[in-house]
C-alpha cells in the first residue's frame, strides 16, 4: 500500500515537472516559431539605414529599436533607484528595526507589495497632474516619472527578498565576526552581505523581470506608441511591452502582427541578458571581494 | 612542570558578583572568580549551568542577543592597565578584539583559509596589504597549521577538517595579538586525535596569555588545567588546584557533580 502511494506520489511530481517544462518549452516554441523569421534589422529599424539609427541620428519609424532603447534605459534607471532603496531597507528590517517600528515598517512594504501596477500608474499619473497644478505648471509623463513608479512597484520584492536572505543567515557568522572585532558595519559589507549575495540576487532579478514587462505603470505615467529615441528622462519614450500590447490589440496586417511576435521574442532575449548582467555582476562582485583579501 | 607559587601570577581579571540574564531571566547569579596570564584555568558544568554565557560576558557578546542584562563589576588587565568592561573603558570592537573566543563548533568567515586570516588582520587591525601575508603564515605556524594548509590557501575554508577548522579559528584569534582566550568547548565537535591535537597547542600557547577555557570532559581537564572551576546552576560552587583534580576522591565527587 505504502509502497502504491510513493509510485503515486513520484509519477506526480515527475508529472508536475515534465508539465512546467512542457509549458515553457511549448511557449518558447510558439514564439520562436512566430517570431524567427522577424527578426532581422528591418524590425529594428523599418527603412531607416541601420547605423544612422543606432546613433540617434536618423529617426525610426516603422521598427523596434526605440522601444528597445526605452525598454532598456527604464530598467536601469528604476533599478537605479530601487536596487539601494531596496537593499538598504532590507538591511534595516533584517538587522536594525526592532519592537513597533519594525511591525509598522513591514506592513507598509506588504501594503506596497499587494498595489496593482495599475494604480501605481495612477498614482504616477495624479502626482504629475497636481504637480502641473502647484509648482511646476510645465511638468509631463516621461521617462523619469515611469522609472520611479516601476521601482515604487518593485521596491518590496527587493526588501522581502534582501531581509529574508540576511535573516536567514545562521546565528554562528554574525557572532563569528563580531567576535573577532568587526563593527556591526563591517560584519554586515564583509561577511553577511556577500554569503546573502546569492538571496539577494533573485531579489535583483525579480525586480529587473518586473520592470522590465511592466505595461501597466508606463501606459499611463509617458510610454508612447511613436516617439524615437528618448532625448533626456524627462522625455516621453517606446518600450517593448507597451509597443507589443499596442501592436497586438491594433495591428492592421499580418506583418506587423508577425512583429508583434518579433518584438515579445526580442523582449524575452533582452530580458534574460539583463539576468545574466545580474548574474555576472554578482559574480564578479564576490571575486573582486575575494581578491582583495586575498594576501598570497 | 610542577605546580606554580602564586607569587608568580599576574591576575588579569577580576569578576565581582556578576549577573546575566536575557528577557528578565537570571542566567548567571552574583558570580565571583579570578584568572591570571600565563595559567591555564578550565570550566566545568552541566550543560545549561551558565558558562557559555559566562565567557560570552568576558567579552560582551551577550549583547548580540536581544534583551540581555549584565550588571557587576568585570575588570580585566589590557596593555598593562586595569578596565572595567561595563563602564565603557574601551570600544566594542577593541574589546573583542583582545579578548578572543573561540567557540564549540568551528565559525568560519566566508572565503578561503587566507581569507579567514587576512580579513580580521585587514579589517580590524588595520595592517598594510603587504604585511598581512607575513602575519598570516606567522599565526598560522603559531597555530600548528601552516604546514598542513600551506598549499592550499586559497581552498575554501570548509574544505578543511573539523580538528583544522578549530585551529584556523584559534590562528585567526592569535593574528589579531588578543590577551585573553575564551575557548568554548573548543574540541567538542573533534574526534579524539584532533581533541589532542588542539590540547597541545593550547600548553604551548598558555604561557603567554590568560586562557579560559570551558571542557566538555574531566579527563582533558586533567590534562589541562592549572585549576578547575565548577558551575552549578550560573554560580562557582568549587575551585579545584591541578593537584585537586589529579587526586582520586575529588574525582569521584566531581563525577557526580557535574555528569
Ligand atoms: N541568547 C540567549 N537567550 C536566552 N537565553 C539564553 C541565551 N543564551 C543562554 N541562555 C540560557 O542561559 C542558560 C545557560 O546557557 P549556557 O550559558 O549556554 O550554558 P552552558 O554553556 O553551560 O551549557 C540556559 O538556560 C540557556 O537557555
Ligand atoms: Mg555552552
Amino acid at each position: 500500500m505504502i509502497k502504491k502511494i510513493t509510485y503515486l506520489a513520484q509519477a506526480c511530481s515527475w508529472l508536475a515537472v515534465l508539465t512546467t517544462v512542457g509549458m515553457i518549452l511549448l511557449f518558447l516554441g510558439f514564439l520562436g516559431v512566430r517570431g524567427f523569421d522577424t527578426i532581422n534589422p528591418t524590425l529594428f529599424f523599418g527603412n531607416t539605414p541601420p547605423w544612422g539609427a543606432i546613433i540617434g541620428r536618423l529617426p525610426v519609424w516603422h521598427g523596434i529599436w526605440p522601444a528597445c532603447v526605452g525598454t532598456v534605459a527604464l530598467v536601469l534607471l528604476s533599478s537605479l533607484l530601487a536596487i539601494p532603496l531596496g537593499l538598504a531597507s532590507g538591511i534595516y528590517l533584517a538587522h536594525y528595526a526592532s519592537g513597533a517600528w519594525k511591525r509598522w515598517f513591514s506592513l507598509a512594504v506588504e501594503v506596497l507589495a499587494g498595489i496593482p501596477s495599475i494604480v501605481m500608474g495612477l498614482f504616477g499619473f495624479a502626482l504629475i497632474l497636481s504637480l502641473r497644478k502647484t509648482v511646476a505648471p510645465q511638468a509631463n509623463t516621461c521617462l523619469l516619472l515611469s522609472a520611479g513608479c516601476l521601482a515604487l512597484l518593485v521596491l518590496p520584492y527587493l526588501i522581502l527578498m534582501t531581509q529574508t536572505a540576511l535573516e536567514a543567515l545562521p546565528d554562528e557568522l554574525r557572532q563569528a565576526g563580531l567576535s573577532l572585532g568587526f563593527t556591526p558595519w563591517q560584519n554586515m559589507v564583509h561577511v553577511l552581505l556577500p554569503v546573502a549575495g546569492r538571496g539577494i540576487l533573485s531579489g535583483v532579478i525579480l525586480a529587473v523581470g518586473r520592470a522590465a514587462e511592466d505595461t501597466a505603470v508606463i501606459l499611463l505615467t509617458g510610454v508612447v506608441a511613436n516617439s524615437g529615441l528618448p532625448s533626456g528622462i524627462l522625455d516621453k519614450y517606446e518600450a517593448l511591452p507597451f509597443h507589443i500590447f499596442f501592436l497586438a490589440a491594433e495591428a492592421r496586417s499580418d506583418a506587423e502582427l508577425a512583429q508583434g511576435f518579433g518584438a515579445a521574442l526580442i523582449l524575452l532575449i533582452l530580458t534574460a541578458a539583463l539576468f545574466l548582467g545580474a548574474y555576472y555582476l554578482k559574480s564578479t562582485f564576490t571575486k573582486t571581494w575575494d581578491q582583495k583579501n586575498l594576501s598570497i | 612542570m610542577g605546580p606554580k607559587k602564586p607569587v608568580d601570577l599576574e591576575p588579569t581579571v577580576l569578576v565581582k558578583s556578576l549577573h546575566v540574564g536575557f528577557a528578565g531571566r537570571e542566567v548567571l547569579h552574583n558570580l565571583n572568580a579570578k584568572f591570571n596570564r600565563g595559567w591555564l584555568a578550565v570550566v566545568l558544568g552541566r550543560s545549561g549551568s551558565g558558562k557559555t554565557t559566562f565567557l560570552r560576558a568576558l567579552n560582551r557578546l551577550n549583547e548580540c542577543f536581544p534583551r540581555s542584562a549584565t550588571r557587576g563589576s568585570l575588570k580585566l588587565k589590557l596593555q598593562g592597565e586595569w578596565r572595567d568592561i561595563y563602564r565603557n573603558a574601551m570600544p566594542l570592537p577593541e574589546l573583542r578584539r583582545r579578548v578572543g573566543m573561540v567557540f564549540q563548533t568551528p565559525h568560519l568567515l566566508p572565503g578561503s583559509i587566507a581569507d579567514n586570516l587576512a580579513l580580521p588582520v585587514k579589517l580590524v587591525l588595520g595592517v598594510p596589504r603587504r604585511n598581512i601575508a607575513s602575519r598570516v603564515e606567522w599565526a598560522l605556524e603559531e597555530a600548528h597549521l601552516w604546514d598542513e594548509v600551506k598549499d592550499r590557501l586559497n581552498a575554501p575554508a570548509h574544505t578543511l577538517s573539523g580538528g583544522q577548522q578549530q585551529r584556523l579559528c584559534l590562528a585567526r584569534l592569535l593574528a589579531l595579538e588578543p590577551e585573553i582566550l575564551l575557548l568554548d568547548e573548543p574540541t567538542a565537535s573533534l574526534d579524539f586525535r584532533a581533541a589532542l591535537k588542539v590540547e597541545e597547542l593550547l600548553l604551548s600557547l598558555k604561557e603567554r596569555y590568560t586562557i579560559i577555557a570551558v571542557s566538555h570532559s574531566l579527563s582533558q581537564a586533567r590534562r589541562l588545567a592549572d585549576e578547575a572551576l565548577i558551575f552549578r546552576d550560573g554560580s562557582v560552587v568549587q575551585r579545584l588546584s591541578r593537584e585537586d583534580l589529579q587526586a582520586p576522591d575529588t574525582l569521584q565527587a566531581l563525577l557526580e557533580e557535574i555528569f
